[in-house]
């Protein structure tokens, strides 16, 4: 256990000793400030759209765009673009070390293949976890700094106003459940990963599918409900979950489970690949 | 036996990269594994390692079967595989903490004391990416020794080195062998290399074994071991070296004289020439590892 815990600490030193990691977060850390002071300055679009669908129900005094609002907007990156930055580091976390010949300095220790592979598992759960906590707390700071705080609107099935504290506590179930899906996108890199010894194949590769899904999700072709299930694409709408009133807890669970056994597939497909596989690079 | 394999066979595809290898280190030897390249040298090497697989047979590790003992045996082996490949974005220090950490529990003092043994101390603050190759060999070696090994397992450690850094990395191992008290076992594609390092060797060709045993034993048993001399009267040269008993075989070519005799008797030989007043012009071992293996196979043939 020690041995693994070690490995897994030296796995997350090495993935932030390296610059490829920084670039998600500098990405988030640029762009989310500069939606939010654009925002700020021609930020009535949004609520010109929001009130022109509720204008005729509807007497608004006041603005409905705060830091909440956007950063509830924001929260649609994460289905195709934020990705990118999970597979940049998940695609290199096996791959690299087979590319650089690390491997064959790194098994030659009485480390056992299993907790190296966990180790770098563990290691691309943390920093999936922090690069998603990173987007939901810069988004929400800065929203609420340069924006302004106050009660969250969204549509669901109508109209629903989130006082402050409430949307806070559904924004962090959100993002949470943001790691989950992630975490998907991540252990399907990991795979592609321990396959190839070329850190551009698994980006490739998990773009490819999840390009494929995606596609195959939002065909609106009946003949497509059979497989839509099997689709992990089809549970990633997960984290706006929350913003529903109330909180469809057992939608939540069924859709997590879901994705909690994608994870665990490719966790294990990986592991036997890797321990069966003969270092030869 | 330190390291010893049964049979051991390994097959890509069709082909067999190791066939039924048979070999035996004991503790503080030296042990030369030789071969041209594609022989099979490295492929045993990382079947030793558990890099890779064997199709068939066994080994054991300081008297140890890996099956049964899992990858703790490795904890007291160093090992460095052909070029030693460092994270390139970390420091040669912080490379050695995250390898001696995965090795089991190594005192702190234990990185700066094998850098100072490679001496590469004033270095360990450097990112590898800036290191020459010498110096990533170095410290490959440095990580080898990191847990104390008793065995150290090299795979052609003085691959593209220049003359100086090879010089280094042999003085090196047989410092290591002889004050350490380290068995190491390393492998190359060059005679004078083992010749020069080692007290035992195997050849291994087409992955099979070809030969094993001391260094000396073997070399004195072929017709290989020629120093080329150059001298003003290579005739009566040859006459007078025909006649001195430590010397085994003398001929003539081309005004060139053949004598086979031990590198270690190559001192000897200068000395006979110059006491005899000859004009020496060169002295030259001819150690080529082609003709040790057409040596070995003529001597199978007659057999």
């Amino acid at each position: 256990m020690r041995l693994f815990l070690r490995a897994a600490y030296f796995e997350v030193l090495k993935i932030f000793s390296r610059l490829r990691t920084y670039i998600g977060f500098a990405t988030i850390a640029v762009l989310i400030p500069l939606i939010m002071f654009l925002v700020r300055k021609y930020g009535f679009e949004v609520q010109d759209q929001t009130l022109r669908s509720l204008g005729n129900s509807f007497l608004f005094v006041g603005s409905l765009v705060n830091g909440l609002l956007v950063s509830y907007y924001l929260m649609n990156v994460l289905w195709v673009h934020f990705p990118f930055f999970i597979v940049l580091v998940a695609g290199d976390i096996m791959a690299g070390e087979g590319a650089a010949g690390t491997f064959r300095i790194l098994l030659t220790r009485p480390v056992t293949r299993f907790q190296i592979i966990t180790a770098k598992f563990f290691a691309t759960f943390f920093y999936t976890l922090t690069i998603v906590f990173f987007l939901g707390l810069l988004s929400i700071g800065a929203g609420m700094l340069i924006v302004g705080g106050g009660d969250l609107f969204v549509f669901d099935k109508g109209i629903l106003i989130l006082a402050q504290s409430e949307a806070l506590y559904r924004f962090l179930l959100a993002y949470m459940l943001a790691v989950v899906v992630q975490m998907v996108v991540a252990s399907l890199t990991f795979l592609f990963s321990t396959i190839t010894s070329n850190g551009i194949g698994p980006i490739i590769g998990t773009y490819a599918v999840l390009a494929v899904f995606f596609i195959l999700s939002v065909l609106k072709i009946n003949a497509l409900d059979v497989i839509r299930p099997y689709l992990f694409t089809s549970y990633f709408d997960v984290f706006f979950a929350p913003f529903s009133d109330p909180i469809p807890w057992s939608e939540i669970l069924h859709k997590v489970g879901y994705l909690l056994c994608y994870i665990f597939g490719f966790y294990i497909i990986s592991t036997v690949i890797f321990l069966r596989k003969d270092i030869t690079t | 036996m330190i390291l010893q394999t049964f049979n051991l066979s390994k097959r890509f595809g069709n082909r067999w990269a190791v066939k039924n290898l048979n070999l035996s280190v004991e503790k503080g030897q030296i042990f030369g594994f030789l071969g041209p390249n594609g022989a099979g040298k490295s492929t045993t090497i990382r079947v030793l390692l558990n890099l890779i697989r064997p199709t068939n047979g066994s080994f054991e590790l300081l008297s140890k079967n890996v099956k049964d003992h899992g990858q703790k045996i490795y904890s007291n082996i160093g090992a460095l595989v052909e070029k030693p490949d460092f994270y390139l974005y970390l420091s040669a220090e912080q490379n050695l903490r995250i390898l001696g950490a995965l090795g089991g529990d190594i005192p702190p003092d234990r990185i700066k004391e094998v850098l100072e043994i490679v001496k590469l101390a004033d270095r360990a603050k450097d990112k590898v990416r800036n290191f020459s190759h010498g110096m990533n060999q170095r410290l490959g070696i440095a990580q080898a020794l990191l847990s104390y090994p008793e065995l150290i397992i090299l795979d052609e450690p003085t691959s593209g080195l220049d003359p100086q850094g090879i010089k280094e990395v042999r003085d090196l191992i047989v410092t290591l062998a002889q004050e350490q008290e380290i068995t190491v076992f390393l492998s190359s594609h060059q005679l004078h290399e083992i010749e020069q390092t080692c007290t035992h060797m195997a050849i291994i060709d087409n992955g099979a074994l070809v030969v094993q045993g001391g260094v000396e034993e073997l070399l004195r048993e072929t017709d290989f071991y020629v120093t080329e001399v150059i001298v003003d009267q290579p005739e009566r040269a040859c006459d007078l070296l025909k006649l001195e008993r430590w010397i085994r075989k003398v001929s003539i070519a081309e005004n060139v004289v053949k004598v086979q005799i031990p590198a270690k008797e190559r001192p000897q030989l200068t000395e006979f020439l110059v006491r005899n007043h000859f004009a020496v012009y060169s002295v030259v071992p001819r150690t080529s590892l082609e003709d040790y293996y057409l040596s070995l196979l003529k001597t199978k043939e007659a057999e």
